[in-house]
């Protein structure tokens, strides 16, 4: 759930159309038209990722008139399946993935049963990454791909690019050639493993 | 008892409010006084800044190290991309680490004759924290006009690693060779947990979200900083990399400046200093037995600076951050990730944020990184409706305000503190250098522990540390 407070304005004076804003967005909610950037204040998530990187300075955040209140119900769908998805996952249901707006791992999951396909559409329904936009990428894209999601990049975006290693699909040679230099693997990936086994019994500790 | 140490003063920034609306200091308040950290820790290492003539000490000791490194292969026809971080401006106030970056590029240009080097300066989460202190320290100008920040979510590159595909960010590596500029001091033990800190960079300020989320919800607690290490032993990596020059940080100042053309090596020096010299500051913070804990300082709420080490660790202090057998800090963001929606944690054996912080006085402290999780665990009060508005416009802190409350100022923040908690101990994280500013009843507990706390650092804990990560004692004598 979030509160969208924010909205991208932009000065189309200083707006050149250079598409960063357009690059960067992680619901597609700017686009550049006849050489312009515009905001479409529905799609809008007040991430402040074109304000931030425009190299134009065209973009300002402002207060939006009405607060926009988004996120996923995880009762409208059948919680079993929210556990089972988010298992294949290998992530606890009450996990927090968005550590800027708080969506935990069972919201991105009922979004995705509930239809969404692309991360673009899970932070759009949910408001998931759009704080920083950094740190979650990889839950999301790990929870659409256990769902059986093609996983494929905005077209010509710098949105994301891809899924990535987790503790579960190191090779057993990079374990062994660095596990005396201070990185736990093993011991870590029984962590997250106990964790997932305790989003699957249900309920804190 | 000594006066207070001046605190590191506000900064203008986007990311804070105007320095003129911080109205008072902690460290100006009644009963404040200040320990030195040569005091209570007589073993650490003579500092050449702060201290008279420090900036020109610490050009010098960069002239001289990045005289001896090899730079054969730059070639005048190449071109040089100088690799920076947001951190190392945080440091100190800032200057010397500005002045190692200058000081590289004028080396570089007098022993290679290469003229096209460039700046290229990476950000954790505000992304245009770079540009604020390229302009602060003239470094456009002195870079020629070639000095950029760069953020997480611009262009990437996919690197082929040990681990499958990482993602880097296309303006690092988009020159001949790069030169990786950093420093030693410690920082976020709860991500890195000090294991193959010198390299961290790769798998953060010089990457794309792709790898950064990889290490922050992919790997686990202690094997995350392994995506630093797989990007940077890539094949493409290392066809571009030319050096390391680190300014040799310890909690009371600059050391001095280590260059290397083995990142690893450097990288053993930076485990041990990392290890001794803050990990005495840790463990006798871990002996606060109760406090007010008071943030002053420019930089977001979980990086303010006490002693070098900052807020964030603090909030772990009851536990040994430095202990690879313990997997969960009381604050990472796994840790923070594991905790359930009815706010208890999902898994038994997480440690809890350091009950000795009884309240938190957010006087002075940033935007720009989600920090509504201590504000949430430890009774939080912001100093200022300007700046709790600033928090509530932040997109990565909408929810910070939900859990600290507002009082107007410094002065009734403190006494609302000294009241509520009934404790008169404060320790301020305001940047002092060379000290600790603190109230009177905490540096007297500070002075009389520090003692056997060197003792057991120096004879139980460090042994323990170092061989947790496969660092021999001896790579101090073949420091730089």
């Amino acid at each position: 759930m979030k509160l969208v407070t924010l909205l991208a304005q932009v000065d189309t004076d200083k707006c050149k159309g250079c598409r960063t804003c357009e690059r960067v967005c992680p619901v597609l909610a700017i686009k550049v038209v006849d050489r312009k950037a515009v905001v479409d204040p529905e799609r809008c998530r007040g991430c402040a990722n074109c304000e931030q990187r425009c190299p134009d300075y065209a973009v300002t955040m402002i207060k939006r008139d009405e607060p926009l209140q988004v996120g996923v119900d995880v009762h409208e769908v059948n919680y079993d399946e929210v556990v089972a998805l988010c298992a294949k996952a290998k992530l606890h249901p009450e996990q927090r993935i968005c550590y800027c707006v708080g969506t935990r791992a069972d919201e991105v999951a009922a979004a995705i049963i509930k239809g969404a396909r692309t991360p673009e559409e899970v932070s759009l329904v949910t408001g998931a990454r759009t704080g920083c936009t950094i740190e979650c990428i990889q839950p999301i894209l790990r929870l659409l791909e256990a769902a059986g999601c093609e996983l494929k990049p905005p077209e010509g975006g710098w949105q994301w690019y891809g899924r990535t290693a987790t503790a579960w699909d190191l090779p057993e040679a990079v374990k062994q050639k660095y596990s005396s230099r201070g990185f736990y693997f093993e011991e870590d990936r029984a962590v997250l493993d106990k964790l997932v086994e305790e989003g699957i019994k249900g309920g804190d500790a | 008892m000594r006066a207070p140490i001046k605190p590191i003063p506000p900064k203008p920034s986007q990311y804070g409010i105007d320095p003129s609306l911080v109205k008072t200091r902690i460290a100006d308040l009644p009963g404040m006084t200040s320990v030195s950290l040569k005091e209570l820790f007589p073993d650490l290492p003579e500092v050449i800044f702060p201290g008279e003539n420090g900036l020109a000490k610490v050009r010098q000791a960069a002239e001289e190290a990045l005289m001896k490194v090899d730079m054969s292969m730059i070639k005048p026809e190449h071109s040089v991309n100088v690799l920076a971080s947001h951190h190392g401006f945080t440091l100190l106030g800032g200057e010397p680490y500005a002045e190692l970056l200058k000081a590289i590029k004028d080396v570089i240009e007098k022993r290679t004759g290469c003229r096209d080097i460039r700046l290229r300066a990476g950000v954790g989460m505000r992304f245009r924290e770079t540009e604020e202190y390229i302009k602060r320290y003239g470094l456009d100008t002195y870079y020629d006009g070639k000095a950029i920040g760069i953020a997480p979510v611009d262009q990437g590159i996919p690197i082929e690693t040990e681990i499958g595909t990482l993602y880097g960010i296309k303006k690092v590596y988009d020159a001949d060779w790069i030169v990786h500029a950093h420093h030693s001091d410690v920082r976020e033990v709860h991500f890195h947990r000090q294991v193959d800190k010198a390299v961290k960079p790769f798998g953060m300020s010089y990457a794309r979200i792709e790898t950064r989320s990889t290490y922050h919800q992919n790997l686990g607690p202690r094997g995350a900083n392994f995506v630093a290490r797989a990007i940077f032993d890539s094949e493409f990596v290392q066809k571009k990399f030319a050096f390391a020059a680190f300014l040799n940080i310890a909690p009371n100042g600059v050391v001095g400046v280590d260059v290397d053309n083995d990142l690893y090596a450097l990288n053993d020096r930076v485990t041990f200093t990392g290890c001794q010299y803050y990990g005495k500051i840790m463990t006798l913070f871990g002996e606060i037995d109760e406090c007010i804990a008071a943030l002053d300082f420019p930089c977001p709420v979980p990086y303010v600076f006490s002693a070098g080490v900052i807020y964030a660790n603090f909030t772990g202090a009851n536990t040994d951050l430095y202990d690879l057998d313990a997997p969960l800090p009381p604050y990472t963001w796994y840790t923070e990730a594991f905790y359930g929606k009815r706010g208890k944690p999902l898994l038994k054996d997480i440690p809890p944020v350091n009950p000795a912080i009884k309240m938190c006085v957010h006087n002075y402290a940033w935007t720009g990184y989600p920090s509504a999780f201590f504000a949430e665990q430890i009774p939080t009060v912001v100093v200022g409706q300007e700046q709790a508005e600033l928090f509530n416009r932040d997109p990565l802190n909408l929810n910070y305000m939900d859990y600290a409350t507002v009082i107007k100022s410094t002065e009734a923040a403190m006494n609302f503190a000294y009241r509520a908690t009934g404790t008169r101990k404060v320790i301020i994280f305001d940047g002092a250098m060379g000290g600790i500013n603190v109230s009177e009843p905490l540096a007297e507990l500070l002075t009389r522990k520090a003692p056997a706390v060197s003792e057991r650092v120096d004879n139980e804990l460090l042994p323990k540390w170092l061989r947790q990560r496969g660092v021999d004692m001896s790579v101090l004598k073949r420091g730089a």
